[in-house]
């Protein structure tokens, strides 16, 4: 067998390795989601039995799971709307009309996320308190808005800087001013890196856990808190629910993502075609 | 239809300045080529003429009307760009109709005139395509036609060929050349490739370093150009020059150099004794010497390259401390390391000051 040969086999390995480390624990918890409690903890491997829907009925039948949903599914699109509509015109006039604030406004919007979450939770916990909107939506939006404003602004710069100066001033020598261009040309020209900005946004909320868990007792609380709450059901840990709570979790990013990414897919279509 | 007078105008990035008290005046129906080696602000020009930059000094008219402080939809241009700068999310047709669609012009109207251009421009069968679909000579096309559909008053165009290869560049020069026949409209056109401006040009505009160099027909540029750098620019391959010292002798002038002592009537041109002057003439202006002819003005030397260009070759030679190139009929070529030998008509002379570069042509 030659080197390059056995080179090549080598990294196929190392790549396979590397492939089920990361896909098998998910594969696991989705199998585990469906099994019966005895079945997980049986010391061998079980990958045929019967499976039960029982793990997911008693998740989705607690009323506190369900009010996590909605919290979450608000909390998160809220912010990250807020966020897009807010950052997407902030990124575009940083990328097109830059003046001497605008690395000042870029790094400002950076160091809103410099200090680690438990050091801004307490300060925001006593603002909301003050203000009486401590465990509200309202609350959680601003909050997580100061979260998606950054991310979007910082990653959507360079989404913007790269479309074509020369077709932007195309547009105005065909009448259009700033703002037309911002919506019929810069916008749609920059949609694929924009989209991936948005849904990286969307994502880092919808996750976020630690200043989730300060800002929140009871009314407000987003999915990963709910979720965390089930592992305190008793001495025993409930795998099976711990498991179902997860895949229930993954599903609404993946969704998200999966519908921005058709849309994607529809629009460039034609372009291909 | 409009013509264009641009006076005194400056332009100044900070304290750089780029170009400094500009002055011209483009006729109607006029196609003016701004010709200049890159950074010598004929794409700036362009783009404040077009109002995508700011004018700092001076004041520029189209039609009669200054436009300073115009926005571009309403100075009455159109313009094509370097990069095609096609919608890339559009198609052809969208393309074409984004200006008319802002001019609210109606939509069986648009329809109406797109066919019209897309037909001029044999683009028919691309209407319902993306710009990536279509060649590089397609696209300019696009953008010729995005340009052309509103009727503009003037027409601007920043290196549209620069970005097509060699064959489709001579094709989309002669359309654009018809297309200026045909619609007439007053057009500036930039460039640095001087066959583009010779052949495209009612008029050029050479520019150097934010300034103008020459203004004039083509054949006033090449056969009077106005200072050693328009000599050097125009024309390949490139004029011949040689640093001499006029002397007056019986019958006009001796210009001697090192290694070189060429005579002339020199009555075309206004000489002082003694002037250091640059001696200028162009390749196919040499002749091949014969016994017969005056031997002090023959330039020869012993043949180091020979390019052949197809009809003519181009054969370089050590002359004075400097290497001559003369173009000699291809089938009268000689070979590396023959000795060769050339006069020079007193017609095709050029003479400059080498002190500033002026033309010592009488006016």
């Amino acid at each position: 067998m030659s080197a390059r040969k056995l080179g090549r086999l080598v990294g196929r390995i190392l790549l396979l390795v590397a492939a089920f480390s990361a896909v098998f624990p998910v594969f696991w918890t989705l199998l585990n989601a469906f099994k019966n409690r005895v079945d997980i903890v049986t010391p061998t491997p079980l990958f045929i039995f019967t499976p039960t829907l029982d793990n997911f009925a008693y998740v989705l039948g607690r009323e506190s799971v369900f009010a996590g949903l909605i919290n979450s599914l608000i909390i998160s699109g809220a912010s990250v709307l807020i966020g897009a509509l807010l950052g997407l015109p902030a990124a575009y006039a940083i990328a097109r009309y830059p003046n001497r604030w605008s690395r000042d406004v870029q790094f400002f919007v950076l160091s809103l996320r410099f200090l680690p979450p438990v050091a801004i939770a307490i300060p925001l916990m006593v603002i909301w308190l003050d203000f009486g909107l401590y465990d509200t939506r309202l609350s959680m939006i601003v909050t997580y808005t100061l979260l998606t404003l950054a991310t979007v602004i910082w990653l959507s710069v360079p989404a913007f800087a790269r479309v074509p100066k020369e077709v932007e001033e195309a547009a105005r020598v065909d009448g259009y001013g700033p703002y037309a261009i911002f919506f019929l040309i810069a916008l749609p020209i920059a949609l694929r890196s924009l989209i991936g900005a948005v849904a990286f946004a969307f994502v880092l909320v919808w996750n976020e856990f630690l200043i989730a868990l300060m800002l929140t007792t009871s009314d407000a609380k987003t999915l990963p808190i709910v979720a965390s709450e089930l592992t305190q059901l008793g001495r025993d840990v409930p795998w099976g629910i711990l498991n179902a709570s997860v895949v229930l979790l993954s599903i609404p990013p993946l969704l998200f993502i999966g519908v921005l990414s058709g849309m994607l897919n529809s629009a460039f279509k034609r372009k291909t075609s | 239809m409009a013509n264009i007078v641009c006076s005194n105008v400056d332009k100044q990035y900070g304290a750089v300045s780029v170009i400094a008290d500009f002055n011209l005046d483009v006729a109607d129906h006029e196609f003016i080529v701004f010709l200049g080696p890159s950074g010598c602000g004929k794409s700036t020009l362009l783009r404040m003429i077009a109002g995508l930059e700011d004018i700092s000094g001076g004041k520029v008219a189209i039609g009669g009307r200054t436009v300073n402080d115009l926005p571009p939809r309403d100075r009455g241009v159109a313009m094509v760009f370097q990069n095609y700068a096609l919608y890339p999310h559009m198609t052809i047709y969208d393309n074409i109709a984004f200006g008319l669609k802002r001019m609210k012009v109606p939509k069986p109207e648009i329809e109406q005139r797109i066919r019209a251009v897309a037909a001029t421009l044999g683009l028919d069968p691309y209407l319902g395509r993306k710009p990536t679909e279509l060649s590089g000579g397609q696209q300019q096309r696009v953008a010729i036609a995005r340009a052309m559909i509103k009727t503009p008053r003037v027409f601007l165009f920043d290196e549209p060929l620069s970005n097509l290869d060699a064959k489709l560049r001579n094709h989309m020069r002669v359309e654009i050349a018809r297309l200026h026949q045909k619609l007439k409209t007053t057009t500036i056109y930039v460039t640095h490739d001087q066959l583009e401006a010779m052949t495209l040009a009612d008029r050029i505009v050479l520019m150097k370093g934010g300034a103008i160099e020459q203004v004039g027909t083509p054949a006033e540029i090449y056969d009077r150009p106005r200072t050693l750098f328009v000599a050097g620019f125009i024309g390949t391959p490139n004029m011949n020059f040689i640093d001499v010292t006029t002397e007056k002798v019986d019958g006009g002038w001796s210009l001697r150099g090192a290694g070189c002592n060429i005579h002339a009537a020199g009555t075309r041109f206004a000489l002082t004794p003694g002037q250091k002057v640059v001696l200028g003439f162009r390749p196919a202006d040499l002749e091949i010497a014969t016994s017969a002819d005056d031997q002090a003005n023959v330039v020869a030397g012993v043949a180091d390259l020979v390019e052949f260009h197809g009809n003519d070759a181009l054969v370089t030679f050590l002359f004075a401390g400097k290497e001559i190139g003369a173009l000699v009929k291809a089938s009268a070529c000689p070979k590396p390391g023959d000795q060769v030998a050339f006069t020079i008509g007193e017609e095709s002379l050029h003479l400059f000051d080498q002190s500033n570069g002026l033309s010592l042509l009488k006016a």
